[in-house]
Parts: C-alpha cells; structure tokens; sequence
C-alpha cells in the first residue's frame, strides 16, 4: 500500500507544485500573495471544459487556448485590481485580492452553476498495473506536462534575457526600473505566465477527478501556498519541491494517521514552518530593512 | 444641550423604542436588528485587530464558534446559567485568541492572513470532527433561552434589549482601550513596527493584545447567538464568514467603531433588501470591495486624518528610497 | 478626479440595488388573491443543485394544480428563498417566512441541519414545515409542525443491511460523509449489519465537497472489502466509484436514495455500472404515478428528476391536497397532514406517524449500461 500512495502523494504534489508556481513569482516580484491565484486555476479549468466542449477542441488544443485565456485575465486582474494599489498600505491589496476571489466565484457560479461538471474525455482512464501498483494514464501526463513546464520555466527564467529581466525585477522594483527595465511589463508577464500555470493544472484535475467546480479554488489555492512557502516562497525549484514534498506528506498522513483532519495536518505544516524557517526550504532570507 | 448630545440621545430614545415598532410590523425586522447587533459586536472586535492594530487577520469567525460552542457547551452539560455562560465563553474565547495569536505574531501582513486563515480552518474541521464533544455536523440543539428573575426569554424583545446592551457595553469598553494609551500603542505599531520599538512600544505585546480582545468580544456575540437561535452548527464559522465580517470592517471603515456598526449594518440589512438581485449578491460584493479598496480604502465612516496616508506615503519595507 | 469617479460608482451600485429591491418589492403584494406556499432551499452555494431539484418539484406541482384551474380558481405561487444550505440563513429565511401571513405553509429545507435549526421557528409561528429530504433521526421530535417525506436514515441504513446480507455479502466497508447524514447512515448501518454477522471491515469518512478519495481506497483496499457502502450524495459517489476503478478495487458498490440522480450517471460513467441503491423514487417501474411525474418533469425542464425533485413534488402536493380539502389557512393543513394516510405520489404511498415520519417502502434498483434499473 506505501507504494500505491506515494504515488497518490506524488500526483497531488505535482499539481500543487504547478499552482504553487504561480504564488512563488508573484510574491516575488511583487511581494504580495494574490489570494485570487486559486480562483484563477479555476477558471483555467473552465475555459478548458468550454473549449473541449462548447468548440469541440481536442486536448491539447484546450491545454493551449485555456492557458492563454487564463493569461489575459491574470493580466487584467493585475492591471485593474492591484497596480492603482501599489503605492498603497500592505493591507490594501491583500483585501481587494480577496474581493477579487469573491467575484470570481460568485461568475463562475453564475456562468456555468455549483454543480460539478464532468470532464468530456476518455483520456486518462487507462490503467497500467505493475505488480501490486497501479499508475494511470491521467497521472503519467500529469507527471510528464508538469515537469517539463517546470523546467521550460527554470531554463527560462534563468537562461533568456526576459527571465534574466524577470528576475532582476523581483530582487529590486525600483532599481530594476533604473536600468531601463520596464517594470510594468515584467510584472505582467509574471501574472501571465503564473496563471497559464495554474490553468494547466486546473485541466488536469479536471480530467484526474473529472469534476470542475466553482468553489475548487478555495482549498487548491490554499494547499498551493503552503507548498511555495514551504519550498521556499520567491524561489521557483522551491515551489517545484515544496509542491511534491506537501502532496507526499499530506498523503502519507491521510493513508496513515486519518483522512479527515488532513486539512488540519497541511496547515499545521504551514505554520511550523513560517515559525521556524520563513524562508522555507530554499529560500533566501529576508532581510528586514529598517 | 450641544447638538452632539442631542442627536446623541434622539438616538438612544429611537433605539429604545424601536421593538414596539418593528414587532408590529414584522419578525423578520426583529430578527436583521438583532443581527446587525451580534455583528456589531463582531465587527468592532475585529477592527481592534485590523484596524487599530494594522493585522491582517482572516480567521475570525473561529473565535465566533469558540464562544457559541463553549457558552452552548456549558449551558447544556454543566446546566450553568446564560449570564454565567456568557462571560465565561467571552473568556475562554479571548483565551484562544491569546493562545492561537502567540506563535505567530512576529509575521507579517500576507503570511499572518494566510495563518490566520489557517487557524480558521483548523477549528472549524474541530468543530466538525470531534463528534463526541461538539456533535460534530449535526450541531447542538435545545440551548437554553437567558432568564432574568425567572422570566425565561421567549420573544425577540427582550433578545433586542438584551443585545442592544451588549452592543452599548462593547462600545463603551472598545472605545476606551482605544482612545487610551493602549491604542496609541496600537497605531504606532500599525504604522511601524520597528520605530515603535524604538520608542519603547513592544510591538508583540500588543498585537495579542489586540487579538486576545478582539476574541473576547466575538466570544460574547458568539455566546449571545448560541442561545437566541438555541441551535450551533458549524456551518456559522466558515472562511465565508470570516470575510463577511472583514468586510463589514473595511466597508464600514477601519479604526473607527462608529464605521464597524455601519459596516454590519449594510452588510446584515443588504442581503435582505437586496433579496431580489441575490444571485448577483456575492458578485456585487467582490465588485464592492475592489472598488472601496482602489476608491475608498478607509471605508465610509474611516478614520478621515487617514485618508490622506493611504495614497503615496507608502515607503514598503525593502523599497530602496 | 479618481475620487468623484469612484464615489460616484459606489452611490450608482447601492442605488441601483436600492431601487431593484424595492421595485421587486411592489411585486410581493400578491396578497389573498393567490395560495402563497413557502419554499426555502438552497438555491446557491455548494448545494445550489439540489435546491434547483427542490424548485423544479415544487413548482411543478403548482404548474399542474394552476392547469387544472388552481384551488378554487385562486392561483398557487411558490415563493422561493435561498437558505445557502446554512442553517444560519436558514433561520433568517424561517423568520421571513414565517413572520409573513400570507404563506401557508413551508416546503423546505434540505439539510436536516436547516432543518433542525429551523423547527423551533417554524413552531413556534404554528406553521407547517415540510422537508422533502431532511432525514436525520433527531427531525422526528423537532415539532408538531415539522413533517418530512422522506424516511429517516435509520430506516433506509436498515433495510440496506437487510439486502446486503441477502447479497450474501460478509464483508463491508463504509466511506460516509461527515455530517449528519452520513453519520446516521453509518450508526445505523453497523448496527443492523452486526444482526446479520456482517463484518464491517472499515469505515473512513470524507468532508462534503472532496474530490480525492484515493487514500481512502487504497487503505480501504488492503481489508478486500466485498462491498462499499457509500454514504452520502452523488457528486462524492460518482468520484469514488471513479478513482476506485482506477486503483482496480473490485468491490461493490451500495447505497441508499441519495445516491438516485442522472448526475451520478454522467459524473460516473462507466464506474458506476453494477451500484445497487435503493430508492423510493423509481419511473419506469410499477409505480405510474413515478413515470407520470417523469414524463411530466422532462417535458417541463428538458431533463430527468433526481429523488429529491420527486420528493419535493410530494411534499408540495401533500400541502396542496390539505389545502383543497380543509381550505386555505394555516392551522387546517397541520391538522390534514396529521392524519394523512395512503397519499399516492411518485414516491409511493405515504401515510405520516405520530411524529410527522412517512412510512413507505422501497425499491430495490441497480445501474447497468449506463441507466437505473429495477434490480431483479
């Protein structure tokens, strides 16, 4: 049974990871947690329902249109909720980032109801037994597409001259401005690509659970920052490790100690952590100027 | 008579008299009133922590459900009575929020939300999970009505007057911790942390000050519903309720008692006079707050020195300058 | 310039709702030239689709009453409000109800613990309640004027226990809700398995609204349970059966009414064929008043009623049928559905007990190749 759940963990986790990337470049860049990211995930997985269903796109279609429909509204989250705040008390936009949590449950309950909707595609429901474990389709993809869109986004942000301005602008805002950088833009990006994240990973549940409903932002966006703070919140190999490190643990606890209070355990992980080690696994830490 | 004491007191005799009124016409009036006073009661106590104390708090309506489940807990099992109950409950909430607070009140702003969220959530799945106390999902019913000289409360009158005089208590007391050295020390904390101390103000010290009597009075509201709706389930103390009441502050407006009465009362009596577009209810208040927070971020009745620091003072922590 | 903007659409919104509601207030005076009948469901949030199954029962029953010429020739109105599935706003929309005469009775709410916290309002204000899905035990002593259509858990966990050991099943795992529902089931269901010298080999329980259930199964799956019982609603059932299949779980799967609904079928798919439940709502069978309020609700709505729409329906018509017999007024139809007996509906024929509990019995069904059959 270990086995099979370490492979039930691992599954999990790498679907944190990809959301929890989305909150690590946000917070870095900006220094604020978007509570919005969740609901964002939500409405990736959304668009990927409609396009698959509404306009009969094939899978990888929807990967596609889905990531870059979650991209725009990312964007537009950021350009209309949060840049008039930036010059604004903290408090500020952490409050309207949960007005905008609100309102993107509440047009998600409107468009398509509260009810789940089942995912339109047979893929993933294979299964392949080795020995006393079985793996699924579904899970192989998700293995493999998160995987390389972690390290697509590694070797990006680490080997182009945009990632390289991606990261300057993270370290310092105004000196990053100061070396012609143009700020606004970067920061844009950061939201856009953060969301394509999540939407990606919001089809996959789709698909894994074959159930897409409004309110699946809440504990998916919570568990995702938990991750990120727990690898290392700004560093993105963090949000990979803490992603895959909190599905495993969340798993073995479940499968282990009892099912229900697992919410308690992952947030109990969350706490220990922000009280021993802020800066999480990998990283850096903060220093505090006066 | 100066005109502050006039309108001052025009109010106390309206508020006085009102039952006769609305029992008259409706119950359900009743029932919003009474409402708008537990959240009241709520909504002050929070501003003492997000408001005055500038923390970033989410998980409120756990210490809502603490003083509802204790003061219901104590009344059903130890057969205590209501008025025993209530302070009781007042304090064993205040007590966890002291006791929740503590580990974590050197984070900052986002994490402590997202903490606090946490702590939220850990109590609410208690609640649920730990059926042999709470009774888990299926609640707690049959919670005895407050007696006085051996009048039992039946109607919504006397819970009016009776919460009409924790609204006025919880004002009172609130009003003079914050008017007091203690919530100077408050603001200067909100303000910074860092300069603060270096004036001798011990930051920690009161921010659990801050959460331990904001607790303490959501205990009482809590204790006070346990025993008018003589039911408590844990479906009152979830995260929505939470940002309800977070809401109610930052409508209303922050750091300004005045502002959370406002700020319960839109969002207690709206849902009920806007019934008829409730589809569109949530929508419109994720539109609301956005827009409060880019137009309007001290609330309708905020703190007015306030509203010029929040545009442009704002040298964040780790800015070059 | 960006203050006035914003002072100026903040006052636009509040007055807009403003006059929304009191333009949608003028409508409300129906008054006496209408029988006004309450229904308090929950209409949004996370059950916002059994409440929608709720609306469409009721309203239909109304429908076909006002075809008919209404009761004597006034129209029948059903006046819906949300509850969230909260028992908090349950009691907000219990005192609305209440408290507004010209509603004579209430159709609602669907958690039992609504239900529950809603009764002593309901009471209190000598109006009845009738909950078309609450069926917690502890609803039997809520009031006088609390009734339900539908039977207690115990009952339904019973008979359940009863045709698991006729299944010949020795073996069984449970994996129920937590919340008052499923934890009855799972009481009463250990219980009467114990009588039948069923073992009951595990039982793990689940927060309404999760979707992951592989460690559940797994776990599960090292006892080789024969059979599951699942207790709870559809939407978990549907993903259980489909993870379950995935973790190549040979077992069973059993469950009682809560688990009838098309959703089931489509959330589930292939995994969900050979689940046997048992139910009391079931067209296609020999019940003709089932298969008439089915023909009648896909006409209507352009899809098939699940259990609770069909209890809803009952509900609505027992009140109905009080008011055409004993007139319009509140007190009458408590005393009418007091000593009803042998109602014919599409739930079967329902008589209430002393406490307002329906006594009725059940069908036995089973899904194969994707529908609901009687199982043989």
């Amino acid at each position: 049974m270990l086995l099979q759940q370490l492979i039930n963990g691992l599954s999990i986790g790498m679907i944190y990871a990809l959301i929890a990337l989305g909150y690590t470049m946000v917070y870095g860049i900006l220094k604020i947690v978007n509570f919005a990211h969740g609901d964002i995930y939500m409405m990736g997985s959304f668009f990927g329902l409609f396009f698959m269903k509404e306009l009969h796109m094939p899978l990888y279609l929807a990967f596609i249109f889905s990531a870059v429909s979650a991209a725009i509204l990312g964007m537009i989250i950021e350009r209309t909720a949060y840049r008039p705040l930036r010059k604004a008390d903290r408090i500020v936009p952490l409050i309207s980032a949960l007005g905008v949590s609100t309102f993107l449950i509440s047009l998600a309950q409107l468009l398509w109801g509260t009810e789940m909707h089942p995912f339109p595609t047979a893929f993933g429901s294979k299964t392949y037994a080795v020995g006393s474990v079985t793996f699924s389709e579904i899970q192989i993809l998700i293995f493999i597409l998160s995987f390389v869109l972690m390290f697509g986004l590694h070797l990006f942000v680490t080997r182009t001259k945009v990632g390289t301005a991606l990261r300057a602008t993270s370290m310092n805002l105004t000196n990053a401005a100061l070396m012609g950088i143009n700020t606004n833009r970067m920061i844009s990006l950061t939201f856009g690509l953060g969301s394509a994240l999540a939407a990606v990973a919001g089809i996959l549940v789709g698909i894994y659970y074959n159930a897409v409903y409004p309110n699946m932002g809440y504990m998916a966006g919570i568990n995702a920052f938990t991750a990120a703070v727990l690898g290392g919140i700004g560093s993105i190999p963090g949000a990979m490790l803490g992603g895959v490190l909190l599905g495993l643990v969340e798993t073995l606890a479940g499968a282990y100690i009892s099912t229900q209070y697992k919410g308690v355990i992952s947030f109990s992980i969350l706490i220990i952590v922000l009280l021993i080690r802020p800066s999480g696994i990998l990283g850096k830490k903060d220093i505090n100027k006066v | 008579m100066n005109k502050k004491a006039a309108v001052g007191s025009a109010i106390a005799i309206l508020l006085l008299i009102l039952p006769l009124f609305l029992s008259q016409i409706n119950d359900l009036w009743m029932h919003v009133v009474i409402m708008i006073g537990v959240f009241s009661i709520l909504s002050m106590g929070l501003n003492v922590i997000i408001g005055y104390a500038g923390q970033f708090a989410l998980g409120h309506a756990a210490f809502y459900g603490i003083g509802a489940y204790a003061a219901a807990l104590l009344m059903l099992h130890l057969d205590i009575s209501f008025w025993l109950a209530l302070p009781a409950a007042a304090m064993i909430a205040g007590l966890f929020g002291f006791l929740l607070a503590t580990p974590v009140i050197r984070l900052r702003g986002d994490y402590l939300g997202i903490v606090t969220l946490g702590f939220g959530e850990i109590v609410r799945l208690i609640f649920v999970n730990w059926v042999d106390v709470t009774r888990g999902p299926m609640g707690l019913p049959g919670v005895p009505a407050p007696s006085l000289f051996g009048y039992t409360f039946t109607g919504k009158t006397e819970f009016y007057y009776l919460i009409l005089v924790l609204v006025v208590i919880t004002y009172l007391v609130v009003n003079r911790i914050v008017h007091s050295g203690i919530g100077l020390s408050m603001l200067a904390t909100r303000e910074d942390e860092t300069l603060a101390a270096s004036i001798g103000i011990r930051p920690n010290k009161f921010k659990l000050l801050a959460f331990t009597v904001g607790a303490f009075f959501a205990g009482i509201a809590g204790a006070f519903w346990a025993s008018y709706i003589s039911y408590v389930s844990p479906d009152a103390f979830k995260y929505l309720d939470s940002v309800n009441i977070l809401a109610m502050v930052i409508l209303g407006g922050s750091a300004s008692l005045p502002g959370s009465i406002l700020g319960a009362a839109i969002l207690v009596a709206g849902p009920e006079l806007l019934r008829y577009v409730n589809e569109y209810r949530m929508l419109l208040l994720g539109l609301a707050i956005v827009l409060m927070m880019i137009f309007k971020p001290a609330g309708f009745w905020g703190e007015k020195h306030r509203k010029i620091n929040f545009y442009g003072s704002g040298a964040r922590k780790g800015d070059v300058k | 310039m960006k203050r006035t903007i914003g002072s100026i659409a903040l006052s636009a919104l509040l007055a807009g709702a403003v006059a929304g509601c009191a333009a949608g207030g003028g409508g409300t005076q129906g008054g006496s030239e209408s029988i006004r009948i309450g229904l308090a469901a929950p209409i949004s949030g996370t059950q916002a689709q059994y409440g929608e199954s709720f609306k469409n029962g009721a309203q239909l029953a109304a429908a076909q009453i006002n075809e008919a010429g209404g009761i004597e020739g006034k129209n029948v109105e059903i006046i819906i409000h949300d509850d969230k599935g909260d028992s908090n706003e349950a009691v907000n929309v219990a005192n609305k109800l209440a408290s507004d005469r010209s509603i004579l009775a209430v159709v609602g709410h669907f958690n039992s613990s609504a239900t529950l916290a809603t009764a002593p309002v309901y009471n209190k204000n000598k109006i009845v309640q009738i909950s078309p899905s609450s069926s917690a035990p502890a609803v039997t002593d809520a009031g006088e004027y609390t009734f339900r259509v539908i039977t207690t858990d115990a009952f339904q966990a019973d008979y359940l226990a009863d045709w698991s050991a006729e299944l010949g099943y020795k073996k069984v795992a449970l994996i129920y809700e937590q919340s008052d529902f499923g934890l009855g089931l799972l009481d009463v269901y250990q219980e009467s398995a114990k009588k039948h010298n069923i073992e009951i080999v595990g039982a793990e329980a689940y927060n309404p609204g999760d979707k992951e259930f592989s460690i559940i199964l797994t776990k599960l799956k090292e006892q080789q349970p024969e059979a599951i019982f699942i207790g709870g609603f559809y939407n978990e059932a549907a993903l259980i059966a489909q993870q379950a299949e995935r973790l190549n779980l040979k077992a069973d799967f059993i469950g009682v009414d809560s688990l009838y609904s098309e959703a089931l079928l489509s959330l589930g798919g292939e995994s969900v064929n050979g689940l046997k439940l048992i139910g009391f709502f079931y067209p296609g069978g020999d019940n003709e008043k089932a298969t008439a309020f089915a023909e009648e609700y896909q006409a209507a709505y352009n899809s098939k009623p699940d259990t609770y729409a069909a209890y809803a329906y009952v509900a609505t018509a027992v009140v109905l049928e009080a008011i055409k017999e004993k007139g319009a007024d509140r007190e009458s139809i408590k005393t009418y559905l007091e000593t009803l007996e042998g109602f014919e509906g599409p739930t079967g024929v329902i008589s209430f007990d002393e406490n307002g509990d329906v006594l009725t019995v059940p069908s036995r069904l089973t899904i194969q190749d994707g529908e609901f059959q009687l199982y043989q």
